[in-house]
């Protein structure tokens, strides 16, 4: 028996098409892996990143936080905050919030409303809790100093 | 946020509200765009609306020098807060620009009485939002009256 009928009687059809696959498919994973190898070398080169991935993930921190983060004071800025400082040193430690604004106004600071807001929001400026508001120096001075 | 029914459902005086009661709610109200050193409210004048925020920051600004800044989206400036007896009795200026949603005085008060169980949730979440938002703004006696607002 020859040609034909040999491969016919011998499954060879089905045989070939088994191998055809696997070939295929060892192929399409070779490329696959040869695809993804540059992220393996960049982990080689950079094994700091190796723990990263291992590192838990920090708890997200509180939303005023971040807020407070989020506001950088520019040159210009940092100065008018340190003239809304020594206003409030002619107030009282528990002072008036729409006093400040007021004084703010007559002094003619720059931008009075958004850099008040801007103290309320790095909490420089702080509420006491009966209305009043406090100054918190520590915050100034690692804001502003 | 920008949608009133959005606001009306994240806000925690009106989360107590059914779907139709904030609709009809909802309707009372128009959008505004505020920008800093506005002043949407002027003590002893008369009180035509109350605000509840958008986005953005406001002072409220009461007697004897007390105030309370106000930034959150849902924030409701209304009710004692703002006036008494048809007056306002704080001052309200804009620190940081964003929107408000306005609502006349009177068609809020006239839904309040109107609706009764809404009305009942609303004051109750009102009491809790006012404890922990400004608790020593707190002096209205009876606060089942609308006139006293």
């Amino acid at each position: 028996m020859y040609g034909l009928e040999a491969i016919n009687a011998s499954n060879g059809w089905a045989i070939s098409v088994v191998g055809v696959t696997i070939v295929f498919t060892g192929l399409v994973m070779l490329s696959i892996v040869i695809a993804q190898l540059y992220k393996v070398l960049a982990l080689w080169e950079n094994p700091s990143k190796i723990k990263a991935l291992f590192k838990k993930k920090q708890p997200e921190k509180p939303r005023e936080e971040q807020i407070s983060n989020r506001v950088v004071f520019a040159e210009s800025q940092k100065e008018v905050v340190k003239q809304f400082a020594l206003l409030v040193r002619t107030m009282t430690d528990h002072f008036s919030l729409p006093r400040l604004l007021q004084l703010a106004l007559i002094s003619d600071l720059k931008d009075p409303y958004l850099n008040l807001n801007n103290l309320f929001k790095t909490k420089i400026i702080v509420p006491d809790g009966s209305g009043f508001f406090t100054w918190d120096k520590d915050m100034f001075d690692k804001l502003i100093s | 946020m920008s949608n009133i029914k959005e606001i009306l459902k994240e806000s925690s005086v009106f989360i107590c509200l059914g779907e139709d009661e904030r609709v009809s709610l909802a309707q009372l109200f128009e959008k505004r765009e505020i920008q800093a050193g506005d002043i949407l409210a002027t003590a002893e004048d008369a009180a035509q609306y109350f605000f509840l925020l958008n986005n953005g920051t406001v002072l409220l600004a009461m007697d004897e020098g007390k105030s309370v800044v106000l930034n959150k989206a849902g924030d409701f400036i209304g009710f004692e807060l703002l006036s008494a007896k048809g007056i306002y009795r704080t001052t309200l200026t804009v620190l940081e620009s964003g929107s408000v949603f306005a609502v006349p005085t009177q068609d809020f008060l006239a839904f309040i009485q109107k609706e009764s169980v809404a009305a009942t949730a609303i004051m109750t979440a009102w009491q809790g939002y006012l404890d922990k938002t400004a608790s020593f703004a707190k002096n209205i006696e009876d606060i089942s009256l609308p006139y006293n607002f």
